[in-house]
């Protein structure tokens, strides 16, 4: 994970290295080296935990850095190939791949790109494998509830992904071939005067997708095409003022031939989904002084899938969503003088969903958020920082938010520093729970309906007869608070010496007011009739431990661990109060003890993964890493409704990935990768990993004079 | 099918013998002699194959039981009050309303088989009512006995879920289920497509008939 070998001493002398990746031109603002976290120095730069430039040894909260470097010597090509590999990251499947962050699913963390908001969830989860990494220059991953700056979704933490069109090469191009047909294939252009940067970068990804599954003649990952553009320009007005730009076009098409075979029945549907995701932002950057400056920063993204699906013997199948979201927001950082340091934000934020899964796919479903934040950061000296931030968010669906976070940073030492933060995140009611419409003829016709109208469309079934009993749950629906979550963060950093790091982090979230499906009532039928009602307290609590070790001028070694706990409260105490059972071998049921809870589904108590890092000054490179997740409930097989050791687990498993390539000084560079080394397949449960896996690219980085 | 007659309850002489020595006379307890039978494997519509949607294809038979009599009923006398329960794939019928003219009816008690040893006063009895999908002990996952899992395509019994039953001739029997499965084993999630197919749709349960016409077990 930490490859950072450009700061490691000796390493960060010798230039020829660099050539490969990244040539260091500086020529606006401060374009730098990005180091990953433990290796990184005070000169890596972030931005998203303070949302102001920050040197990272400055920072209050945690921040992970991956940089470019260490993504493209993984062989990583999406989003999601490189947040498996981090610390206290998990992948989830279902809707797509997204990721659990300290235990939090995927609906908890907001996914930015150049600090604004992707849209276009599914259940709450926003399919990772749509960003192509090829043109990034880093990634900052900041853990602990962000909402204080960034509002709904930053509960569980904030995960911005950045492009920079100052740095780099005037021309890349990258072209990759692997199992199933997998071809990645990369432009990148990049045009930079004194005053004018561009970035250009057109990725295309096909796959044939692979079958992992048994008894089926489909494919677990489908034929895919997705291709990418992306356009950043900046733009010096002046020496005070500078204009960025930013577009990303993608387009996904997935075809899926299902054919499921069953003692020789074979089923035939047919499958085809198109998605298509638009991002536009234009920001305006103006510095009156050296105290004070600000932007002005808007944006509008579109995401809009349609689904369809034929199968031979059942009725066809149609899904659409389209997701629009506009925002307009103003940023000033004031420098009250040299200890104080204010930063004020306004902003709304114009959002609609139109969906076939409403009551008309025709009519937009609409919300407008009015925001204002603000963070004021004290540093009474070099050695102590204390920050407090707030924010509040109106929304005209559901109740207002508002969200505190304090956080502090002391270093003790050069070798020791401890940062602590505490925070409150929110997640907003998404569309779906409250507009939901939805009832599956498929499956027993239970209907699901959100909690904007389920009492009107519930008296309407009701006037017309059809309502068999209504639960006490549906005297109780009201309109949706958002999820909220208090979480704790405890950081001390332990610089052993130039070679050795140690970074460890006490964490601890608290949610309440978790939506969850609930029975409000009955049809005539018995046909479950569900809607959403705050109801569930939660809680992930847990450490992580990241290591990193220097061994010599070529070898390194990484790793970081995980332990989480996690649990419904409601259920602990239920099983406290002896009213939740289990069954024996003999089908018993007996009274549930508390040790025999497991926690929250899906959720694995330990993550552990390690990484062993070559890399020659001849511009070779060699990495092994080595992933292990323990085991994690998936199924409730006893029907209590809480996950204890009777019910259904994944197994832990162990992923061995490795890379190796070589950059030569004419800018080619070869790489070869196997992932999955041990062919570990579970198709039930984790079906983003297919077996072994083997690719191989080239990518050729046009030079240029480097004597600016 | 074998039946297993298991006596949960100390011997009936030494029931007779600690309420003989009880001092209490205001309180002389009746002895509960009641005894909890198992029945193994009892076949409810069990699977002929699979279907062109996908389904499992069976004959649609229902198996009619008396608790009374602790043994299955030929469905020659479905008609009849000589069976209490009934069972057809996850669908369990009692002999009342449109399943039988009998004075049955059940409800679903939330709590361990043991622990149910009185029913209480104010329960109520529902009685079927194939019209409108409405039976006594109500269908579908997650309600009343069971969980059907879509992904592993396996029937789990919920655990702590007892239905009480009011057999044909209007006394009380409480029933768990134990098993889904042949040989009283829920598959793995990992088992064959056949065996998930083929060995499903048999009951194992046990239960307690009160013949004294009391709410007591």
């Amino acid at each position: 994970m930490y490859s950072k070998f450009e700061l490691c001493g000796s390493m960060s002398k010798k230039p020829l290295l660099f050539l490969f990746f990244i040539i260091p031109q500086c020529l606006w603002g401060q374009a730098k080296f990005v180091k990953d976290t433990l290796f990184a120095n005070s000169d890596s730069v972030v931005v998203t935990a303070t949302r102001t430039e920050r040197k990272l040894n400055n920072l209050t909260v945690p921040v992970t850095i991956i940089n470019a470097k260490t993504i493209q010597q993984n062989g990583s090509l999406r989003l999601t190939d490189i947040l498996k590999e981090q610390t206290g990251i998990n992948l989830t499947s279902g809707f797509g791949a997204g990721i659990q962050l300290q235990g939090l699913n995927p609906d908890y963390t907001i996914i930015l790109i150049n600090g604004e908001p992707l849209v276009g969830r599914t259940a709450g989860v926003l399919d990772l494998n749509r960003i192509a990494l090829g043109n990034i220059k880093k990634i900052e991953i900041v853990k602990g509830p962000s909402s204080s700056l960034y509002g709904s979704e930053a509960m569980a933490g904030v995960i911005n992904i950045i492009t920079d069109a100052s740095m780099g090469a005037p021309l890349t191009m990258g072209l990759r071939y692997g199992t199933y047909n997998t071809v990645d294939a990369n432009l990148e252009t990049k045009l930079q005067t004194s005053n004018f940067q561009y970035q250009g970068f057109i990725n295309s990804y096909n796959t044939d997708g692979y079958s992992i599954r048994p008894n089926s003649n489909s494919r677990v990952t489908t034929p895919i095409d997705r291709s990418s553009t992306t356009q950043q320009i900046k733009w010096d007005l002046s020496s005070k003022t500078n204009f960025v730009l930013n577009t990303r076009f993608t387009n996904e098409q997935i075809q899926n031939e299902i054919a499921v075979a069953n003692n020789g029945i074979t089923i035939y549907s047919i499958g085809k989904e198109n998605i298509k995701d638009v991002n536009a932002s234009a920001t305006l950057n103006h510095r009156f002084s050296k105290a004070l400056k600000t932007s002005l920063r808007t944006y509008t993204t579109t995401y809009d899938a349609v689904q369809n699906l034929l199968t031979i013997n059942g009725l066809p199948y149609r899904d659409v969503l389209n997701h629009n979201f506009k925002r307009v927001e103003n940023q000033t950082d004031w420098n009250l003088n040299k200890n104080i340091q204010a930063v004020f934000g306004l902003g709304g934020v114009w959002e609609g969903v139109k969906s076939s899964r409403y009551d008309s796919e025709k009519i937009r479903k609409q919300n407008d958020i009015q925001y204002a934040f603000t963070q004021w950061e004290w540093k009474p000296s070099e050695q102590f920082t204390l920050i407090g931030g707030l924010r509040f968010d109106q929304n005209k669906q559901f109740a207002s938010a508002y969200s505190p976070k304090i956080s502090m940073l002391y270093k003790l030492n050069p070798q020791h520093q401890f940062r602590f933060s505490v925070g409150q995140g929110f997640k907003a009611p998404d569309f779906r729970q409250l507009f939901l419409d939805f009832t599956n003829a498929a499956a027993g016709s239970y209907s699901v309906f959100g909690s904007a109208q389920a009492q009107q469309v519930i008296a309407k079934l009701e006037a017309l007869g059809q309502i068999g009993n209504l639960f006490p749950n549906y005297y109780l629906l009201k309109a949706l608070k958002p999820e909220y979550s208090n979480g704790i963060h405890f950081t001390w950093d332990w610089k052993i010496n130039t070679r050795s790091a140690l970074s460890l982090q006490l964490f601890r979230n608290d949610i309440k007011n978790l939506i969850e499906t609930q029975q409000v009532g009955t049809y005539i039928s018995g046909a479950q009739i569900y809607s959403y009602l705050n109801i569930g307290r939660a809680f992930t609590t847990g450490f992580e431990l990241e290591g990193q070790h220097t061994i010599n001028s070529n070898w390194s070694l990484s790793g970081g661990y995980q332990y989480l706990r996690t649990g419904d409260k409601d259920q602990i105490a239920d099983i406290k109060s002896g009213t939740v059972y289990t069954k024996n071998s003999q089908g018993y049921s007996r009274i549930m003890k508390l040790n025999e809870y497991v926690g929250l589904p899906n959720t694995s108590k330990h993550k552990l993964q390690v990484k062993v890092n070559y890399n020659s000054p001849k511009g070779y490179y060699l990495n092994v890493r080595a992933i292990y997740r323990s085991k994690w409930a998936v199924n409730n097989n006893n029907g209590n409704e809480v996950f204890d050791n009777g019910d259904a687990f994944a197994s832990g498993y162990v992923a061995i990935n490795s890379a190796a390539g070589k950059s030569f000084k004419n800018g080619v560079s070869l790489q070869a990768g196997i992932d999955n080394i041990s062919n570990y397949i579970d198709a039930a449960n984790l079906p983003n990993l297919p077996g072994r896996t083997f690719y191989t690219s080239i990518k050729y980085q046009l030079q240029k004079n480097n004597n600016k | 099918m074998k039946m297993n007659l298991r006596k949960i309850a100390m011997g009936l002489g030494l029931c007779i013998a600690l309420v003989a020595c009880s001092k209490e006379e205001e309180t002389i307890v009746v002895p509960v002699t009641v005894s909890t039978l198992t029945v193994n494997d009892l076949a409810a519509d069990t699977v002929t194959g699979l279907g062109t949607d996908g389904r499992p294809q069976s004959a649609g038979t229902t198996t009619y039981y008396s608790l009374v009599d602790n043994k299955v009923i030929s469905s020659t006398d479905a008609a009849t009050t000589k069976w209490d329960i009934a069972f057809s794939s996850t669908k369990i019928l009692v002999n009342s309303g449109t399943s039988g003219p009998g004075l049955g009816g059940a409800f679903v008690f939330k709590g361990l088989f043991d622990d149910l040893k009185t029913i209480p006063a104010d329960s109520s009895f529902a009685i079927d009512n194939s019209t409108a999908a409405s039976y006594a002990i109500p269908l579908g996952s997650g309600r009343a006995w069971y969980t059907y899992d879509g992904l592993t395509t396996l029937v789990s019994p919920i655990a702590g879920r007892i239905l009480v039953i009011k057999t044909a001739n209007g006394k009380y029997a409480k029933i768990e289920i134990l098993n889904y499965y042949k040989g009283g084993v829920t598959l793995a999630s990992t088992a064959s497509v056949n065996d998930k197919l083929f060995k499903q749709r048999y009951y194992t349960f046990r239960y307690a008939y009160q013949p004294n016409g009391s709410k007591v077990f």
